[in-house]
């Protein structure tokens, strides 16, 4: 995928400037969410005594996974299309959305309802369907907000985190032409009939994928509201749209995926409907999209194999005091937080995502939550070493000289005091000035510039020096 | 080179220089402790209510048409629409004929959603999550689940496995086989959403109320 077909607007992290970063993308409500979700992991992670056997275990069926995801793919392909289904495959979202497309157009579809779907998201279908004419509406509560405030998710497993019912029911009242209300009860009804409707003359229901399981050619949804269940139930056509990460070798491996992912995503022990669908439902046709749009690029960096290995449970992001304070937004793209700056880089390649990695406080609470321990923080190392050493914006020009520069007058004590001295300057000036250029600029829109503070270390410690050894001195006469 | 062979071809290519992994062994996630099926009962029993669902115990399944009839009676339901099993036929033998309807091929998910009750049946039962686990063959049954309002369940006491892993040998059996159609869906609780402000609410899409019906 090319930069431009990005929408890069609200993405501080991967704008030329961070201005933006200040504006209020991420709010309280994230904020306290996240907070109070990650504290849930750790309880729960604690509460299980196999909890960290668990994890290594799905983490070597991950790794067997993807060793051996070719052979699974084709055998997943295999068993599923036995059962009836039909599989295609795209190289992009591109070749993706024409799949799907031809299908809707193949059924004289107007109306699709859809379960959530990340990769859907990648793939900007929706826009797709817009343009092609048919009516597309997202059937997660948090998706279906989201789509009709016209915004992106922020959260990968809770869409609308950053919004407040106080926002809701001025969505739901200026888009659906509802009395306004900010009840919790009130607004999920509302959302229900409205929904309901759409179920019952879809002519085509979509899904993601959790898992595939290769030797049955299952399909595995796992959800709590029942959208899943209705969208791809109650259409006659389903058509469910899958990464090539999603598979896994074997039916005996599911129980210990759902427990972690249940207890991961959502703190629950398992979600309220998980679905193993079992090829085409009688009667029904069921079309598998699985897709690769830069998949196989992560395959391409050995190091990061492990990316691939995310079930997209978002205790990452939770945990993360990046992600908590700036929202999902900032990231630029479909995935945000910690594993967001492995994928998106990943799938849509350094050059224009190459800061993604840098956002990061390396604190490795990412890593310590993680369901299937991917290793984020090393991960994001060494794509740090990538992005200064591959083109991307870390490796501009001026980010080299500002980096050469800052190397040789770190590489001596005398060039280090003049330095230093420069910056006490430079700081008692700034704030004389009318105002501040670039980076700076950007920087202290949001931020008091620090006082500059007393003597420098080396001044005082010459002096406490001078002082100890003469105590040394009187001590011994 | 189709999108599918490029896409194998890539990865092929991308996995070229990793060393081989073995098949890692099946963990066991949860051991067995052998509960007693009175103590596998109490623990449904307090998970399901922890996820807001309804247990109706009863000794018989002449005890159990008596209580259906009640609760039909207490909610005012009218049609119950059922997926045609055994254990639902028998449920239901004494409620009104006139107010029971049947899955049937082609039904209209319209009337489904009309109905005041789906009633299907159990496979298994897992205690330590008050799970029901529902085997439906046809895109009806499995609107049965989450059309109607309400959602009953019916299954038998000696359907109660402990926990996931232990039901999991026969879910794997029968997800094998060749011919299964339609999905094994694994309940716990009613339908549920937390996307506004992460506060809990039943019944957004699927069934606001979640019965089960336990015999034995
Ligand atoms: S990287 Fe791990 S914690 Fe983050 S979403 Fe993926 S599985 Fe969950």
């Amino acid at each position: 995928m090319s930069s431009h077909d990005l929408h890069l607007e609200g993405a501080p992290f991967l704008k030329e400037q961070n201005a933006g970063l200040y504006e209020p993308a991420g709010s309280k409500s994230l904020g306290e969410a996240t907070e109070r979700s990650s504290k849930q992991n750790r309880a729960i992670a604690a509460e299980i005594p196999s909890w960290q056997d668990w994890r290594e275990s799905a983490r070597q069926i991950k790794q067997f996974a993807i060793a051996n995801l070719d052979k699974l793919l084709v055998q997943f392909e295999e068993r599923i299309s036995a059962r009836g289904a039909t599989v295609l495959w795209a190289e992009n979202a591109e070749q993706a959305n024409r799949l799907v497309l031809d299908i809707a157009r193949e059924h004289h579809v107007k109306t699709v309802v859809k379960g959530k779907s990340m990769v859907s998201e990648e793939m900007e279908l929706n826009h797709t369907f817009e343009a092609a004419g048919i009516r597309a509406v997202e059937t997660d509560l948090g998706e279906y907000i989201v789509q009709l405030a016209h915004q992106r998710p922020t959260h990968i497993v809770t869409p609308a985190l950053h919004l407040s019912a106080e926002d809701v029911g001025k969505i739901f009242a200026e888009r659906l032409g509802e009395p306004f209300s900010a009840d919790h009860q009130h607004l999920t009804n509302v959302a229900r009939r409205h929904l309901r409707e759409e179920y019952l003359k879809a002519d085509m229901g979509m899904s993601g994928v959790n898992f595939a399981v290769a030797d049955t050619g299952t399909l595995v949804v796992v959800e709590n509201e029942g959208n899943g269940g209705l969208s791809t139930s109650t259409p006659p056509i389903h058509v469910a749209l899958m990464g090539i990460e999603k598979v896994l070798p074997s039916i005996y491996y599911l129980p210990v995926f759902l427990n972690l992912l249940g207890r991961s995503g959502t703190g629950q022990k398992l979600t309220t409907y998980t679905h193993l669908i079992h090829g085409a439902t009688p009667g029904k046709k069921l079309y598998v999209i699985i897709l690769d749009n830069g998949r196989t690029n992560v395959l391409a960096d050995p190091a990061t194999h492990a990316a691939l290995h995310c079930i997209r449970c978002g205790a990452c992001l939770n945990a993360c005091p990046v992600y908590r304070r700036v929202g999902g937004w900032a990231y630029g793209w479909v995935y945000p937080g910690p594993i967001g700056s492995i994928v998106t880089p990943g799938l849509v390649g350094l050059k224009s995502a190459g800061k993604l990695p840098f956002a990061s406080s390396l604190c490795g609470a990412c890593q310590e939550v993680c369901p299937i321990k991917i290793d984020i923080p090393h991960q994001l190392v060494h794509l740090r070493h990538r992005a200064v050493n591959e083109p991307s914006p870390m490796n501009s020009l001026s980010e080299r000289l500002t980096w050469k520069a800052w190397a040789w007058a770190m590489s001596g004590s005398k060039r280090y005091r003049l330095a230093m001295a420069a910056v006490r300057l430079g700081v008692r000036m700034a704030k004389f000035l009318p105002w501040h250029p670039g980076k700076l600029g950007a920087w202290t829109r949001g931020r008091e510039l620090p006082r500059v503070p007393g003597p420098a270390f080396r001044k005082s410690w010459s002096r406490h020096r001078s002082q100890l050894d003469s105590h040394d001195r009187s001590d011994r006469t | 080179m189709n999108a599918r062979d490029a896409i194998l071809q890539r990865i092929r290519d991308g996995l070229s220089a990793e060393a081989p992994v073995e098949l890692p062994p099946v963990p066991a996630v949860w051991p067995r402790t052998n509960p007693s099926p009175e103590q596998r009962v109490e623990r449904f029993r307090r998970e399901l209510e922890a996820v807001q669902g309804e247990l109706i115990r009863c000794g018989s399944m002449d005890e159990a048409r008596s209580k259906l009839a009640d609760l039909a009676q207490q909610a005012k339901w009218s049609v119950i629409g059922a997926a045609d099993r055994p254990m639902c036929r028998e449920l239901l033998a004494g409620y009104p004929s006139d107010r029971t309807s049947w899955a049937k091929q082609g039904w209209d998910p319209k009337q489904i959603a009309e109905l005041s009750v789906g009633l299907v049946a159990a496979e298994s039962l897992l205690a330590d999550t008050g799970t029901c686990l529902v085997a439906n063959d046809t895109a009806e049954e499995r609107l049965l689940c989450y059309l109607p309002a309400t959602c009953v369940v019916v299954g038998r006491a000696d359907q109660m496995a402990e926990h996931l892993p232990d039901a999991w040998e026969d879910v794997a059996r029968h997800t094998a086989e060749p011919d299964r159609r339609g999905e094994f869906v694994l309940i716990t609780g009613p339908s549920r959403t937390a996307d506004i402000e992460k506060i809990l609410i039943l019944g957004v899409h699927g069934p606001k109320r979640l019965v089960v019906v336990l015999v034995g």
